[in-house]
């Protein structure tokens, strides 16, 4: 992707004008990945995959985007005003979670905006459940959950038993293209928006800056004659040398 | 009346009754396929449509060969016709004869016809034998075709007219044997056609007249899908979702292979035929009658394969003798793969997301579009309107135009002409959105509509009335297309445009007389040819801006281009089976020996100029406005 940001005035967020918005990668893999279990299942009417997400009403969106690949309803947290603080965010989710008696509840490794990768552990922690984080592949069997996480030159299985809390990695599964049947479906599905109960922002954002533009390359010269300057400018300028 | 006579009426009798049991029952056929309202509007062009296409044979003709040849068959049929009525109500009548009804020259001038035409109607077939024996015609080969079925029928004509002459030059015993041989021939053939592929004797004719292929109405325009309440299948599944004119289709064809002997995807290796596509639909649903419901057309008798393969150039189409529409059901059907079934090679997926959320099927910043245009001093659209100023036209540039390096260089010389004309012109800049071709074309109604929905909901909030665009498959979109969901505007292409502007004398250009002689060869966009007939603007705009022009011809040029490989969202998918097209197509217009190649449209121009690079070439590919605006005299 190739979008260029600008920073908003308030200095702490992204001028969201003309962004579209969409689910973060990490969760459409957990999406399919959680659709995938429930097709899975010998009787896969029998269990329901929900989503829920925390934000402004643009994320009903990507929750009926998610429905439309197959999830059976969503919940929506709603909260209008920037967040940062994965405490505050989890805390909320865990509020919701904790009254619905799931199996089993996946997460994204992690946003692909802020990237903190805490959200997942922290509501873990929340809840009182085990957790397995960024995992690529994942069965369920007899009870339990059968993880895989993806290491430096090696991987590593690891096992828990349900209830259980998974942050997703990328590889588990390729989210699929929601098809119009799909599309038609998800309309008519249950979408509940409700205020986010959000914990106290333990950590604040003060501010927010693009790189610095890359200046222009410069030629020199040409031929071994440019050599010297070269080596000048690069301990001078660049002090690479 | 003698006993024969008696006879003679019983088996006439039978025989009709036989034929039009058969007649219901493929009427009956027909009803399965979906309801399609959009066959008898316009009867006058039907009929002028059925006199030029059926009657006076114009598509038969295009092959020198085979045209010659069946148009004396189907002449000779509809001569021969009269005097197969003459002789069975003779049969039934003792002595009856056309003659005390016509002047005597008349029945002497129709006698006359009768002999000649049988004598040319035999001919053909044994030319049309003959050829099939020894000389193994490629577009008549094929595995979905069934070889023995013309063998059979060729032969059965050549009878009937041997039976014919046989029984006029006899008497006695040796003439009843030969009239009641003919006869009985003659009514066994109307009972066969419903078993054969040469139904299409039956079908052709009404198969044109309800054809859209040639009009009336927009050419090649897709059927718009109601979204809402389409929703138990989407597209075609089998053969109950297509139009009963596709499953008429079926009937018409007589595997003739025009349609396949002008395939890209089949000339270069691909699974797809367009004739098996047509052979499938009767195939599958003369099964479907019988009530055999265990397969389905999309799978178990048309693969994905095939129908990814398809470049929409609407060359099979063009070239049908009985203007059947190939390129419908493949649409069709992947409108089904597409929307009902999310499957479709995965390579296209990034261009379906980057078209949704980015208005474009490459996943650049809608912030670049008209970074292009950066010191030209071209204002948007939305700049103007600040100004309450509205342009003459909208130059539409296109996702190409806008984001492909290559292709900006053919809107900045575009730009150029419309600014050297004075040409008081905008762009939509960050607000234009793709026009939905290769989403549609991809099966992607959902996709389409809304990117088409977008871009009309732009240009009416800015009243916009003539747009003008370089890109071929946004002038076909926004002026053939857009119409089906209220956006009405006069859409023209560059090459036109230029062209109007050069007439009008307003493109000033240098005039160098001694410049050398540059020879030319023009790649045909498919959908500014075949689907819009424009063929002689983009030429006329080169001769116009080089006088020294030497303009050679590929050998499929105009309505027999062959395409570049690009359509049809082929631009987005992977070709890895056979060789590639744009390969084809380049070879062809570097044996031309021209020293420069000339397109018209950005997909062509990537398709060419990937193919012509690759081989080392010096041959330059230019689009016609690169053309133009190196003559600029400012």
């Amino acid at each position: 992707m190739d979008v260029r940001f600008k920073i908003a005035p308030s200095g702490i967020s992204v001028d969201e004008s003309g962004l579209k918005f969409d689910i973060s990668d990490f969760d459409g893999y957990a999406v399919e990945a959680a659709l995938q279990i429930k097709e899975k299942q010998a009787d896969p009417a029998a269990s329901e995959v929900v989503v829920i997400s925390l934000g402004p009403d643009v994320v009903q969106e990507t929750l009926r985007k998610a429905m439309s690949m197959g999830a059976d309803r969503a919940v929506q947290l709603k909260y209008d005003g920037p967040i940062h603080d994965s405490y505050a965010i989890a805390s909320a989710l865990a509020a919701e979670l904790k009254g619905g008696s799931y199996d089993l509840v996946m997460f994204g490794r992690m946003s692909i905006d802020t990237a903190n990768q805490a959200t997942g552990t922290i509501a873990a922690e929340l809840l009182g459940l085990p957790i397995i984080t960024a995992i690529s592949k994942l069965d369920i069997e007899g009870g339990r959950v059968k993880a895989r996480r993806e290491l430096e030159g090696a991987y590593e299985l690891v096992e828990c038993p349900l209830p259980a809390v998974v942050t997703i990695d990328e590889g588990i599964a390729r989210p699929r293209y929601p098809s119009l049947k799909g599309i038609m479906a998800a309309k008519k599905k249950p979408l509940e928006s409700k205020p986010a109960q959000v914990g106290e922002e333990r950590y604040k954002l003060d501010k927010m800056e693009l790189p610095p533009e890359r200046a222009a390359g410069r030629i020199i010269g040409e031929g071994k004659d440019a050599v010297p300057e070269l080596v000048r400018l690069l301990k001078e300028e660049a002090k690479v040398l | 009346m003698s006993a024969s006579n008696v006879v003679f009426a019983i088996v006439v009798v039978a025989a009709f009754g036989f034929f039009s049991y058969n007649v219901q029952r493929l009427v009956g056929e027909l009803q399965i396929g979906r309801h399609d309202d959009s066959r008898w509007n316009d009867l006058p062009r039907r009929f002028w449509n059925f006199l030029q296409i059926g009657i006076f044979q114009k598509k038969i003709f295009r092959d020198g060969v085979a045209g010659p040849m069946h148009a004396a068959i189907f002449w000779g049929f509809c001569v021969l016709t009269l005097g197969t009525i003459e002789m069975i109500l003779g049969g039934i009548v003792p002595g009856f004869s056309f003659s005390p009804y016509v002047p005597r020259l008349g029945y002497e001038f129709y006698e006359f016809n009768q002999n000649v035409w049988a004598a040319l109607v035999l001919a053909a077939v044994s030319f049309a034998l003959f050829r099939r024996l020894t000389k193994r015609v490629k577009r008549l080969q094929g595995a979905e075709t069934h070889a023995n079925d013309p063998l059979l029928i060729l032969s059965w004509i050549g009878a009937l007219m041997i039976t014919m002459f046989a029984s006029h030059a006899t008497t006695g015993i040796v003439h009843d044997l030969m009239w009641w041989s003919h006869a009985l021939l003659v009514l066994g053939f109307l009972n066969y056609l419903p078993y054969s592929k040469h139904l299409h004797v039956v079908v052709s004719l009404p198969n044109v007249f309800l054809s859209n292929t040639s009009g009336p109405g927009v050419i090649g325009a897709m059927r718009p899908m109601d979204l809402e309440s389409d929703a138990a299948v989407f597209g075609a599944k089998d053969v109950e979702d297509l139009s009963w004119k596709s499953l008429l289709d079926g009937f018409a064809c007589t595997e003739c292979g025009r349609c396949t002997s002008v395939c890209p995807a089949n000339l270069t290796g691909k699974l797809l035929s367009p004739r098996k596509i047509v052979v499938n639909v009767r195939e599958r649903l003369e099964a479907e009658a019988k009530g055999d419901h265990s397969k389905t057309l999309l799978d178990d008798f048309i693969t994905e394969e095939e129908l990814w393969s398809c470049t929409t150039c609407r060359a099979c189409v063009q070239e049908c003798p009985v203007s059947i529409d190939q390129l419908s059901v493949i649409l069709e059907l992947r409108r089904n793969l597409v929307l009902g079934e999310s499957r479709f090679p995965e390579e296209i997926m990034p261009a379906f997301e980057s078209m949704e959320q980015r208005g474009s099927p490459w996943a650049f910043d809608p912030g670049d579009r008209a970074k292009w245009a950066a010191g030209m001093d071209i204002p948007t659209m939305a700049e103007m309107a600040e100004r309450n100023e509205r342009p003459e036209v909208l130059y539409w540039v296109g996702c190409m135009g806008s984001f492909d390096d290559r292709s900006k260089k053919t809107t900045v010389a575009f730009a150029k002409i419309l600014k050297a004309a004075g040409v008081n012109f905008a762009i939509l800049g960050q607000e234009e959105k793709c026009n939905g071709d290769a989403a549609r074309r991809m099966g992607n109604e959902y996709l389409y509509q809304m990117l088409a929905k977008d871009n009309i909901e732009t240009l009416e909030r800015y009243g916009v009335k003539t747009v003008v665009t370089a890109c071929p498959h946004c002038f076909h979109q926004i002026g053939n297309e857009y119409p089906q969901f209220g956006g009405n505007y006069d859409v023209v292409h560059h090459s036109t445009y230029i062209e109007s502007l050069m007439a009008a004398g307003r493109v000033p250009l240098r005039e160098d007389l001694h410049e050398p002689v540059r020879t030319f060869t023009y790649h045909d966009s498919c959908y500014l040819g075949r689907y819009n007939d424009v063929y002689d603007a983009p030429r006329e705009t080169m001769r116009r801006a080089l006088p020294m022009l030497n303009l050679v011809e590929m050998p499929r040029s105009k309505d027999r281009g062959l395409c570049c490989g690009a359509g049809g969202g082929r631009m987005f998918m992977e070709e890895k089976v056979g060789k590639r097209i744009n390969a084809e197509r380049a070879e062809e217009a570097l044996a031309t020996g021209a020293d420069a190649i000339a397109v018209a449209c950005p997909f062509c121009m990537t398709m060419m100029s990937d193919s012509v690079k690759s081989r080392d070439s010096h041959v330059d590919v230019y689009d016609v406005a690169e053309v133009v605006a190196g003559q600029l005299a400012i």
